[in-house]
């Protein structure tokens, strides 16, 4: 070993530990970062002919999980697309209310049906048939809120999805051009890792709308593939395409055509299924929720409005009411007929007739709705047998209800139970991706920066340094022990 | 190079996400121990809603029933009360009657006559009562009396009885009114009897009792036969006055049977009514506890689990802080 070859080895060593120093100082510095990837300095020995000569710096490499990385996105995915369902359930549910609660629909159809045994009892009660009419008012409103949250909830469900297409198209604009920049840096040599971390972040930010699959390239590309393997972003970006409605209404749906489905890069794609790219992340929840629940919920909703309005549209009711006429319950004043049941829940409404501040009576409760004039104020007659449609148990006609007669009570009970159970199901579906998302979190968690290895790794940099430097001073001696001669 | 190491924020994040579960639990189970009833009912109820909406409506039915049974027995014991004071007078009437002839006071009968048409008068007026502003002899026509004046009647029998001559042409001639549709069913300013209510699930109670029941009409009949004494009948004819008075007096005694069976056929509603509401109020009871064994939860299970939960709410601050304090940074 030469002397000067003794001391190039020295300075190399320095010039190691100053910059593993860097490395670990900046690794404690985004101890706290997520979605940084801990750096660890790569060294080798150098040798120049077949001597060593001290040490070589060969990189600083991120260190990331893609495996670990990749569950914990489509988990993401998963527990957004649950979330997104178990959501809009909830919301149904809590519109229609447990019948424990007076302002439940439950509650409302006993609130009526006890109305109607009261009003029977003293048929010439204004008091009491003004009940009735109120009573009756409470049902309507429970069925057209029910109806206009469920259609409010398509409508957030449709801006969402604008939201969320617009923010994937930019964010996969950055992506590549994170990308890019990239691949330039690799052409000249300089360090990719900052931009790496970035573009995770960016990845990151879009997993949880659209499951993800990372393929590597080389010079540090990435290209990004759909759960079904379509092509969302490779060299150049896809372009999702997406037209929002505004206001949706009961009969608009993705199959008539009136709501807009989803593109990428013009050509039209699923939105649900196994074959649909997006299948499995926040975006085909709502979806889901725009063309697949809110529609089954409004259908059961609307059987059970067209229930009770046949019910007291039945001709052996009320001998007054001329044939076809509307009954109690009307599609915004006309008779309901069965080809006008989509949307029905918004637009059944009290015959105006009963209702004094429409111009009707309310002794026309009593006395028949085509009544002329008031009869028997003591007639209970009418009024029992209104009480006796709301209870007669009626097979319902549509809704997809199980086959069987039963009350109109027992019927709305039913519909509350089919949300519920499905929401049960949504919850219990969401807290086990829930579950399985916090696990591979944390698995990738573990992968991030320890500031006790940290530490330890300053302890040997630092020993590391001090004895580089001695060798320094030693040689340094040397030399001047020769010098001195 | 793979050594063991743990990110620093895969701690934290453990720890976060156990004590926001911890803190969700808390927060459920106390709204639970405070209402005793399951905050998530679907998840209680495994999502059917049936049994506990049909006992709900069982429970508000049942409620309104009780208002229904009330205000009928009420009903029922007005009118029973109404018939009983009629039924006292005519019979008291009767023996009055029986007795004046007898005695071919002219006087006497003058006063027994004046007396008739008081109670005739009277029972008109107690069969045209209102109880809670419903009139309770008019059938479904609850609105109005259920008889034109006593007066009004009185004086259309004047002109019936005007050509007779005799007590027994008189008698006759009452009757035929009281019989005929243009005679006293035209006093009636009532309707058909009142319908059958619902007293009780899938059970119904009617009062059918309206002042054209035969046992009323007969009893008025025999006041107005005693009234015309008081309406100058046969004047001076002392002979047939005492006739007219027995006449009377026979006819009220006679219907005394029938206005018996009346009370009594009232009586069997209004037992009925007590019975369907006795019942209604047992089944509101076991549907009460039926409704709470579906919804409420057992409060020592629920305390116990909020205790557990706290506990392990301690336990995870004592090791977060701990945690925490444990850092190579401090030794060195």
């Amino acid at each position: 070993m030469t002397i000067s070859g003794g001391l190039s080895s020295a300075l190399s060593g320095l010039t190691a530990a100053s910059k593993a120093a860097e490395v670990v100082s900046n690794n404690i510095a985004n101890a706290t970062t997520e979605g940084y990837g801990r750096r660890v300095m790569r060294t080798s020995a150098r040798v120049v002919g077949s001597v060593g000569q001290g040490v070589k710096i060969t990189g600083v490499d991120r260190l990331s999980n893609p495996i670990a990385l990749r569950d914990r996105r489509l988990a993401d995915a998963t527990v957004a697309e649950r979330g997104g369902r178990a959501a809009f359930l909830q919301r149904v549910e809590r519109g229609l209310g447990t019948p424990d609660q007076p302002s439940s629909l439950s509650g409302r159809i006993a609130s009526f049906d006890s109305a109607l045994v009261e009003a029977s009892s003293r048929p010439e009660s204004e008091a009491r048939l003004s009940k009735v009419m109120e009573t009756a008012k409470g049902i309507l409103l429970v069925l057209n809120t029910a109806s206009r949250d469920i259609q409010s909830a398509r409508a957030t469900a449709d801006d969402q999805i604008t939201t969320q297409v617009s923010f994937l198209n930019s964010t996969l604009e950055k992506i590549a051009a994170a990308n890019q920049q990239i691949r330039e840096n690799f052409g000249s040599g300089r360090n990719t890792n900052g931009l790496m971390d970035e573009r995770q972040q960016l990845i990151d930010s879009i997993a949880a709308i659209i499951p993800l699959r990372e393929a590597e390239r080389e010079n540090g590309q990435l290209a990004l593939y759909a759960n079904d393997g379509t092509v969302i972003l490779d060299a150049k970006a896809g372009v999702f395409g997406f037209v929002p409605v505004g206001i949706v209404t009961p009969g608009m749906t993705l199959g008539s055509g009136a709501l807009s489905g989803l593109t990428l890069d013009g050509r039209a794609v699923r939105t649900t299924g196994d074959r649909s790219p997006i299948t499995g992340g926040s975006l085909a929840g709502q979806f889901a929720v725009r063309d697949d629940l809110s529609v089954a919920a409004q259908d059961k909703l609307d059987a059970v409005a067209r229930d009770l309005a046949e019910r007291f549209q039945d001709a052996g009711i009320d001998a007054t009411r001329a044939p076809g006429a509307p009954g109690l319950f009307t599609d915004g004043g006309a008779a309901f007929g069965a080809a006008d049941e989509v949307g029905f829940s918004q637009r059944i409404s009290l015959n105006a007739a009963v209702d004094p501040s429409r111009g009707g009576a309310l002794w026309r409760l009593r006395d028949g709705l085509g009544a002329a004039s008031p009869g028997f104020s003591g007639d209970a007659t009418l009024l029992t047998a209104l009480q006796g449609a709301l209870t007669v148990p009626r097979t319902p006609v549509s809704g997809g209800f199980m086959a069987g007669e039963r009350s109109f009570a027992t019927l709305g009970a039913d519909l509350l139970s089919g949300i519920s159970s499905a929401r049960l199901q949504a919850d219990g579906d969401m807290s086990f991706a829930q579950g399985h998302a916090d696990t591979m979190r944390q698995i990738e968690l573990q992968d991030g920066v320890d500031t006790d290895q940290e530490m330890q790794s300053l302890l040997m940099i630092e020993q590391a340094y001090s004895a580089n430097a001695k060798v320094v001073q030693t040689i340094s001696n040397l030399i001047d022990l020769l010098l001195g001669m | 190079m793979t050594l063991v190491s743990v990110g620093d924020l895969a701690q934290s994040f453990v720890l976060r996400n156990r004590s926001a579960a911890l803190k969700q639990d808390l927060q459920t189970l106390s709204g639970e121990v405070v209402t005793g009833i399951a905050a998530d009912q679907a998840l209680h109820l495994s999502g059917d809603f049936v049994p506990v909406a049909a006992l709900e409506a069982s429970l508000a039915q049942l409620a309104s029933y009780k208002s229904t049974t009330a205000e009928m027995g009420l009903f029922a014991t007005a009118m029973q009360n109404a018939i009983a004071s009629i039924d006292a007078s005519a019979s008291d009437l009767g023996q009055s009657l029986l007795s004046a002839p007898t005695s071919t006071s002219a006087t006497r009968l003058d006063a027994t006559g004046f007396d008739a048409q008081q109670r005739f008068e009277q029972a008109v007026s107690t069969l045209n009562t209102r109880f809670g502003d419903r009139s309770l002899f008019a059938g479904m026509a609850t609105n109005g009396p259920a008889l034109v004046g006593a007066g009004a009647m009185l004086t259309a029998l004047d002109a019936e009885i005007a050509g007779a001559l005799t007590a027994q042409d008189m008698v006759t001639a009452i009757s035929a009114w009281f019989d005929a549709p243009t005679g006293f069913a035209a006093s009636y300013l009532g309707a058909g009897a009142l319908a059958p209510l619902q007293v009780a699930p899938g059970e119904t109670a009617q009062i059918d009792v309206t002042a054209l029941d035969p046992a009323l009409v007969q009893t008025l009949k025999g006041l107005a036969i005693g009234a015309m004494l008081n309406r100058g009948a046969l004047a001076g004819d002392l002979l047939g006055r005492s006739q007219l008075a027995r006449a009377a007096a026979e006819s009220l005694i006679s219907s005394q049977t029938d206005r018996a069976l009346l009370a009594a056929r009232l009586g069997t509603t209004e037992a009925h009514i007590g019975a369907a509401d006795v019942r209604n109020q047992a089944e509101t009871t076991s549907l009460s506890i039926a409704r709470l064994d579906l919804l409420s939860l057992d409060p020592y299970e629920t305390v116990s689990k909020l205790e557990e939960r706290q506990s392990q709410l301690e336990l995870l601050y004592a090791i977060t802080s701990r945690m925490s304090r444990l850092s190579l940074v401090n030794y060195l």
